[in-house]
């Protein structure tokens, strides 16, 4: 194995976590929200990208925010239907809806794309950059940056902006918000939208890396649960090193031990963690 | 009614229910849409004790519901054992995994719970997907015919099990009734509706939440145990999202704490597409739309529905009647 290949893949593959991971950060962090539908949003969002450049033949830069338009919609759509039971807190029914509408996003797109594998190609994914025996490419460098900008920019708008402000407001108290004359309706609908562009974007940049295929997003699901757990609920620096230390984690495991049990692993470092302290997470804001 | 009319009526209805498929037609093809829809109404109920009663979503229990089927099918295939002693390695195993599971989240709370019971189910898939011990992405083949040699009983058509799968079903029906009339189903809607009512009336919510989940793994695992001899094989698609989304959809469908409320909503959807299929695509659409569908704008499931629309009738006829609201209306 080699120490600094294996290095280079597991920091790729952390930034590829956190920008997995960060709709639902903010969903959770922001409106105490879950989707358990992230997953085949993250689907989506990739047969999109590929649709667009493969079949359309558009540039890559406009299948990007064509992607992040179909999130933005997706993630509309769903917090309509569910919005009185955003209203109620009704977080076990959203559960439900939201996984209902994951099962409803893997059908229509496997009778819209078609159900085989296919490779989605970018002009930066054939660049390679060699650098001694160490190899990556383009595409790694590009969702690398992509990643810590969108990171510091979110940071920025949701500590220091007015929407940031009335975000967190209507997260901390929903019924003092409304007293104070915020829509809270509209923060509900724009915080899914948010989630929908957010791994609608992750998708378009990641996704390359792999072969897409409409029954996929299981192992994006995982990993976000990993990332916002490891990180603490709605942490936005936090979902950043968890997303991480769980790249570097998956790399090396996958290098030392076998890369089929990736997801297994990763998944009891979360349950350890879970068990070690419960306190801690249990007590999060939103895990009521 | 006299408790011994009742008795008697319910027993007669259970007894002709054995002979539904054969007066529907009789065809392989009912016979095998009713052995499934017994089936899977099982694989339902063990879920809906965790969400009608408790109140919590476990989305683990197609875990359940492949130990189940696993168990059959390694015990049958490689030592060789009747269906007697799958049955009882499948329930051993799924209490076991239950009560690993139940251990390590019995502090997770809400949707804590169901995220952990989310990527146990995910994990489980990928284990079993590449586990060669459990046959890897093949599966394993070649599961013998049910067969019961005293009772000369042995099941190469879905006809022929029929009768195993109607007397699983009878057997659940009553386990879910008396479960809903024992301290424990008490317990379970207590913390469900009321917890600090629940605590004060010395009742530990952790404790009542793990027995209910051990009591529920078994039940679904029965039902994977039988699916297993009604496919002949076994593979990691036991674990997809498919089976959850059934679970769920039959246990909310119709309506919540009713006794045949997940038997008639795995009926309704399994008829839908055994017999009125647009294709697997769609399929998917229309069940997981009918699920959304029912969680957000239809919270008592279609009895509730019903009741709105007869009290909505009710309400228009009145008004029509007489002028005047008598006092029983402006009461409401």
């Amino acid at each position: 194995m080699n120490l600094a290949q294996q290095l280079i893949n597991g920091i790729v593959l952390g930034h590829a976590y956190a920008l997995i991971a960060i709709g639902w950060t903010v969903l959770l962090g922001v409106a105490r929200l879950v989707n358990f539908g992230h997953g085949q949003m993250y689907m989506l969002g990739a047969f999109v990208t590929w649709y667009t450049v493969s079949r359309l033949g558009l540039p890559y830069l406009v299948a990007v925010p064509a992607a992040m338009l179909a999130g933005v919609a997706v993630g509309y759509v769903m917090q309509r239907v569910m919005l009185q039971l955003t209203l109620k807190q009704d977080l076990v029914s959203i559960m439900i809806v939201t996984l209902g509408f994951g099962y409803v996003l893997n059908g229509a797109a496997a009778l819209v794309f078609g159900s085989t594998g296919q490779i989605l190609e970018t002009p930066l994914s054939r660049l390679d950059i060699y650098w001694g025996d160490l190899w990556l490419t383009w595409q790694d460098v590009a969702l690398v940056v992509a990643a810590i900008v969108f990171f510091i920019v979110l940071k920025y708008v949701i500590d220091h902006t007015a929407v940031g402000r009335t975000a967190r407001m209507v997260a901390e108290d929903p019924p003092l918000a409304l007293l104070a004359g915020i829509n809270v309706k509209k923060v509900y609908l724009g915080v899914f939208a948010f989630e929908g562009a957010a791994v609608a974007l992750a998708a378009a940049l990641v996704a390359p890396r792999t072969p897409i295929l409409t029954s996929m997003g299981f192992d994006e699901v995982i990993v976000t649960f990993v990332v916002v757990v490891l990180g603490g609920i709605g942490s936005v620096l936090g979902s950043y090193f968890a997303g991480l230390a769980l790249g570097l984690f998956t790399a090396f495991f996958g290098a030392l031990v076998s890369p089929a049990y990736t997801t297994a692993a990763a998944f009891l470092v979360m349950i350890a963690m879970l068990v070690l302290r419960p306190g801690g997470f249990a007590a999060a804001p939103g895990s009521r | 009614m006299a408790p011994a009319l009742r008795l008697a009526l319910i027993v007669a209805i259970a007894a002709a229910g054995l002979f539904a498929p054969a007066l529907l037609g009789g065809t392989g093809a009912v016979y095998s849409a009713a052995v499934l829809i017994a089936i899977f109404a099982v694989m339902a109920y063990g879920l809906d004790m965790i969400v009608s009663d408790l109140g919590e979503v476990s989305l683990a229990h197609t875990v359940f519901f492949a130990i189940g089927a696993y168990a059959a099918a390694m015990l049958a295939t490689r030592l060789g054992l009747g269906p007697v002693a799958t049955l009882l390695g499948a329930i051993i195993l799924a209490v076991v995994a239950a009560a690993i599971l139940g251990v390590v989240t019995l502090r997770l709370k809400e949707f804590v719970f169901s995220l952990v019971t989310y990527a146990v189910a995910v994990v489980a898939m990928t284990v079993a997907a590449n586990w060669e011990f459990l046959g890897g992405s093949d599966g394993l083949r070649g599961i013998p015919p049910f067969t019961l040699a005293p009772l000369g009983l042995r099941a190469e058509t879905d006809a022929q099990l029929w009768p195993v799968a109607y007397g699983l079903l009878l057997v659940t029906l009553y386990l879910m009734h008396a479960f809903r009339r024992s301290r424990l189903g008490q317990a379970a809607v207590m913390v469900h509706l009321n917890p600090r009512l629940a605590t004060m009336s010395g009742i530990d919510p952790k404790r009542t939440r793990l027995q209910i989940f051990l009591l529920s793994a078994p039940v679904t695992a029965a039902a994977g145990w039988l699916y297993a001899y009604q496919r002949s094989f076994v593979s990691a698609d036991l674990l997809e999202t498919y089976f959850l989304i059934l679970m769920l959809t039959s246990v909310v469908l119709v309506g919540r704490r009713l006794l045949l409320g997940p038997l008639i909503g795995v009926a309704l959807v399994q008829i839908q597409e055994k017999f009125f299929s647009f294709g697997g695509y769609v399929d998917k659409i229309v069940l997981g739309s009918v699920l959304v569908v029912v969680l957000a704008f239809l919270p008592g499931g279609l009895v509730g529905l019903g009741r709105s629309l007869v009290a909505l009738g009710r309400r228009r006829g009145e008004s029509v009647a007489g002028s005047m609201p008598d006092v029983r209306t402006v009461k409401d």
